[in-house]
């Protein structure tokens, strides 16, 4: 597909948004009318507070992700270099992938008292296992043809690390890190709710819907959307498309 | 000089290579010199690919002893040694371009960084592959990929070369231009190289000396030498010759139906 047919498909999608948008409020209570939501974009956006909660809680995601995605990484080299490690590990990270992440949200955040530590540890302890399930995957995978290469030719562990090793569990990685990411938006919304935050996206969210300000609830909604679309379409799958520029 | 003359390069004495109880490679001595090509000829499942991982330094052999010019293998104080080796399917790293497999190679080598676009130009050129210097392996064909690869091999400066079975995965006419190419670039450079195929023919064209090994585990049936001069012609009658004499002298030790190697030759 070439960009501008992506950009058509993007804009399709958005344009039959609207008529089932209309359809939704003209036959709900809670659906505000589309017209009455982009009336109110403008003055929401140039909130300087819309904007510190929103950086508030990417900051929360971008810290918990990057913890879980490190905790990934040694979790699948830990289990990919010992038998013992990798099937007693093995079980605690299918216990950990199969935990509702709002019994998680409530274990965190009742330890740590809602501080930002429990937030970035909540997201990290529900993105970690996928990136450790798909890393060990891509590392169990391994090519013994390019191995040998990189020994007969001495490449040193560097040049092995660089050149064979990551690129090819790259789409493992990758893989991952999108399942990781969208988790991670998900589960910091429900751990802000649960953990009673003042700020951040569902702290306001939770704070417009229990004033029943059902405009300013479209209005969040809105903007996760397009903030979480943005880091996937816009960050996630550009890196991807140039770290797979040779397929 | 005289083949007799030159210095060793690959020197294998009594080496033997077993899995677990079940050998593979019987017994094997040979001599290969500076600027030789010698061809290793045998039946599938014999113990080539076993030998070739003893000569390459990956595994160590179950019995003997292997000389990389003066230095033994396989000791606590032997270096691995300097080769290059075209593996049966191309080995490139597909998310590099062909002038980056080229240059980790390089980098990994004892060539000096100034020399390496020099080299790799020059290579590339030679062998028809110029144009492709900046392209993704992906999106060449197998010859060429073969092509990059043997590049790779000539580049590091080895002290020889293995081939096993470089041509086999090759449709036919590419794989006749490849071999012509080869015993053009390997003379050029005075490559030694040791080359593995299981074709009678493709031995002949392009070795001055073949191993002729019995059936598995592989012993040195006999040291064959080409009674040919260069350049040859693949298609010659003299190959054909060559060919059907020593077709005749595996005929008992490979256990070849006569019939059927009468339809060959
Ligand atoms: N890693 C291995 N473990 C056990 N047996 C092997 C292994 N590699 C090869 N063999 C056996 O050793 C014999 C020689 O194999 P190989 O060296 O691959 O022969 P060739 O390359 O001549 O076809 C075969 O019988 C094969 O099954
Ligand atoms: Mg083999």
């Amino acid at each position: 597909m070439t960009p501008l047919q992506k950009q058509g498909w993007a804009g399709l999608a958005l344009l039959l948004l609207i008529p089932a948008w209309v359809l939704a409020a003209s036959n709900t209570t809670f659906i505000e009318h589309p017209m009455i939501v982009v009336r109110e974009l403008p003055p929401f956006l140039a909130n300087p507070e819309t904007w510190s909660n929103i950086g508030i809680t990417l900051a929360r995601v971008a810290a918990g992700l990057a913890l879980g995605v490190v905790a990934g990484f040694v979790a699948a080299f830990v289990m990919t270099r010992s038998r013992f490690l990798g099937e007693v590990l093995g079980y605690y990270v299918t216990a950990a992938l199969r935990t509702p992440s709002a019994i998680a949200a409530i274990l965190a955040l009742a330890i740590f008292k809602g501080s930002e530590t429990g937030y970035a540890l909540v997201v990290a302890f529900i993105t970690f296992p996928y990136m450790a399930v798909g890393l060990r995957d891509g590392l169990a995978n391994a090519d013994r043809d390019l191995d040998e290469m990189s020994q007969v030719y001495h490449l040193g562990l560097l040049a092995q690390i660089r050149h064979v090793w990551a690129p090819y569990v790259a789409p493992f990685i990758f893989a991952a890190l999108r399942n990781a990411h969208a988790l991670a938006w998900k589960v910091i919304v429900v751990a802000e709710i649960f953990g009673a935050a003042k700020t951040g996206f569902g702290a306001k969210f939770e704070h417009a819907w229990s004033y029943m300000l059902m405009t300013e609830v479209h209005l969040w909604l809105l903007v996760f959307m397009v903030i979480v679309l943005f880091a996937e379409y816009g960050l996630i799958r550009q890196a991807e498309k140039f770290v797979f520029r040779w397929r | 000089m005289t083949q007799e003359t030159r210095p060793s390069i690959l020197k294998c004495e009594d080496l033997g290579v077993s899995y677990g109880a079940v050998p593979a490679v019987g017994r094997l001595d040979f001599d290969i010199r500076k600027g030789e090509f010698v061809a290793i000829l045998g039946p599938s499942g014999c113990g080539k690919s076993s030998m070739l991982n003893v000569i390459s330094g990956l595994r160590a052999p179950t019995r003997g002893r292997v000389h990389v010019k003066d230095q033994e293998l396989f000791t606590p104080a032997s270096k691995p040694p300097r080769l290059g080796y075209v593996f049966q399917s191309h080995r490139l790293l597909p998310w590099r371009t062909v002038r980056q497999n080229l240059e980790i190679a390089l980098a990994a080598s004892e060539v000096p960084r100034r020399d390496w676009e020099a080299r790799i130009d020059e290579i590339l050129s030679i062998l028809h592959i110029a144009q492709f210097k900046d392209a993704w392996p992906m999106r060449l064909s197998g010859g060429q990929r073969q092509r990059v690869s043997i590049a790779r091999a000539l580049l590091v400066d080895p002290a020889y070369i293995l081939m096993d079975e470089p041509l086999s995965t090759l449709d036919e006419v590419t794989a006749r231009s490849l071999r012509q190419e080869l015993t053009g670039i390997c003379q050029r450079t005075d490559a030694t190289v040791v080359f593995v195929t299981h074709s009678i023919r493709e031995a002949v064209y392009l070795a001055d000396r073949i191993l002729i090994l019995t059936r598995g585990p592989a012993e040195i049936f006999e040291d064959y030498t080409v009674p040919l001069e260069r350049p040859r012609d693949y298609d010659d009658a003299r190959i054909s010759e060559v060919e059907a004499d020593i077709v005749r002298r595996v005929q008992a030790p490979w256990g070849l139906s006569v019939e059927k190697e009468k339809a060959v030759a």
